[in-house]
């Protein structure tokens, strides 16, 4: 997949697999075109060139909404919740795309996932703390009842504490069977929980493998991230 | 006695005023652009009423539900051709938002004076005043009041209990955030402003009953409108509500302590005391 603005090419012949009911995770250092390639993937920037498939359904070029409808869940980077909304009607804006008769029991599923967010359903998303944000974000996605859910730097501006519980959370999500492509800036916490990894650099993908293979080449990776 | 007469026509002022904003600012708050337009669609709805009522002799008020839905048809094809075209652009379409529904105003303008004429009229429907418990209240002041309470309350209830509201309401306060719901952005630019359209013309088809119109009125109609928005925070439809009530207080006690001159200035004066206090006006507003 080929993707960029205006005359800056910011992806290059980019391609990768995620697994199914597996966590994939793309690790790369700033601007090393993560989110550009999760833009290009949900359709906010339709890619330039190339192919993007969805349980071998071809999505690339759709408009964004929907590929939202097509099963991609997707929590950006920067969380992009309705800062002066109740956390209850996230919830619900995400569900206009579950079924009806799945959105109870999914509904509990997310909750039982996020527990902090269970008492505060009824509070302005723009009141909460960061960690508790990005559990929204995450819950609404989730609620869309997706086949892929891609995670934007999830971790992003919170304190480390918040960010394993965030983690403790995808891990039981691949647990549950979910498909998972995940975004970090950091190797300990991107490969605790990914099946395969790939390492993004300048909008190519330079390395890839398991978690065991990357381990061995630690040195490598953390040159690539920059680190 | 006096000071609660003047209360009473602020709060009836006040209602006016939050039918004539209330439009405007729902374009504001999803689609991000002020519709320069807005004042000439006012007008030309109250000029347009004023010659349906003279011809047929008719009560103008029979006319707000063929007005509403003409109006939402009109501006779902307006939307889409002319603004829907500079979505795409983002930040860079900012300008020629603003340039394409200036020519737009241009446009219905010329074309009100060419059909009505650019002399001042009013309609003398509704003008008798109800005498209660000492205080005066004038009929039309209290219609137009009244729609404007009730198209507050519709838009409330629409906007927070309602999936289709919900979700305008969403995609006015996170575009990308609404998108990841598999809400139709574009769809929405275009609901809201058809209604917008719709509330504008239904404003119009009111005001003629209570302040004299003319084609040229559509740009202080406009301005006006802005200042309410604005002070109300920018597409914060409760804070625009909290604005026209305390314009429209403020405005019938410094008329009547210091006269007309210094009423006209009132929404001005307001906004630049806003802007310097609490700038982010006088809703909630986190944008």
């Amino acid at each position: 997949m080929v993707a960029g603005f205006g005359d800056l090419t910011i992806l290059h012949d980019v391609s990768l697999d995620v697994a199914v009911g597996k966590v994939t995770v793309l690790l790369g250092a700033n601007g090393a075109g993560k989110t550009t390639l999760f833009r290009a993937i949900t359709g906010l920037l339709p890619p330039r060139a190339g192919r993007i498939a969805l349980f071998g359904e071809p999505i690339a070029g759709r408009a964004p909404h929907l590929i939202a409808r097509a099963g991609i869940g997707h929590v950006p980077s920067g969380r992009e919740l309705f800062p002066r909304m109740p956390v209850g009607v996230h919830l619900d804006l995400g569900a206009r795309l579950c079924p009806p008769e799945l959105r109870a029991t999914l509904r509990e599923r997310v909750l039982g996932l996020f527990p902090e967010i269970a008492e505060r359903l009824n509070q302005y998303a723009g009141t909460l703390s960061g960690g508790e944000q990005q559990m929204v974000a995450i819950a609404r996605a989730l609620m869309t009842n997706p086949r892929v859910l891609l995670l934007d730097e999830p971790s992003a501006g919170l304190a480390p504490k918040v960010v394993l519980s965030v983690f403790q959370a995808l891990a039981k999500l691949q647990d549950q069977g979910m498909s998972v492509l995940l975004a970090e800036q950091s190797m300990t916490f991107g490969l605790s929980v990914a099946s395969r990894a790939y390492i993004i650099r300048e909008g190519r993908i330079v390395l890839s493998g398991t978690p065991a293979e990357l381990a061995a080449e630690r040195s490598v990776v953390q040159a690539y991230l920059g680190a | 006695m006096i000071v609660l007469q003047l209360v009473v026509n602020g709060v009836l002022l006040g209602g006016t005023y939050i039918l004539l904003a209330q439009g405007l600012n729902l374009v504001f708050g999803v689609m991000g652009i002020v519709n320069l337009a807005h004042g000439a669609i006012i007008t030309l709805a109250g000029l347009f009423t004023y010659w349906f009522a003279t011809q047929t002799h008719q009560s103008p008020l029979l006319l707000i539900p063929a007005v509403f839905i003409a109006m939402l048809a009109i501006g779902a094809v307006l939307q889409r051709l002319l603004l829907e075209p500079l979505a795409k652009l983002g930040g860079k379409g900012e300008l020629l938002n603003l340039m394409v529904t200036f020519g737009l105003s241009y446009v219905i303008v010329e074309t009100a004076l060419n059909f009505f004429g650019s002399q001042y009229v009013s309609l003398p429907d509704l003008q008798t005043t109800w005498p209660v418990g000492g205080l005066a209240f004038n009929e039309a002041l209290v219609a137009a009041g009244a729609f404007g309470a009730l198209i507050s309350g519709c838009l409330h209830i629409w906007l927070h209990y309602t999936a289709s509201g919900q979700a305008l309401l969403a995609t006015s306060q996170n575009p990308t955030g609404a998108v990841t719901c598999g809400i139709d952005v574009r769809r929405m630019r275009g609901i809201a402003f058809a209604l917008g359209t719709a509330l504008a013309a239904t404003a119009g088809v009111l005001l003629i009953l209570i302040l004299p119109l003319s084609a040229p009125t559509a740009d202080t109609l406009t301005i006006l409108s802005f200042v309410i928005v604005a002070l109300g925070g920018l597409g914060d439809y409760r804070g625009a509500v909290m604005a026209a009530l305390l314009l429209g207080l403020v405005q019938s006690a410094v008329g009547y302590y210091l006269g007309g001159d210094v009423e006209v200035v009132v929404p001005y004066l307001l906004l630049i005391t806003f802007m310097v206090v609490r700038p982010q006006g006088l809703g909630q507003a986190t944008r």
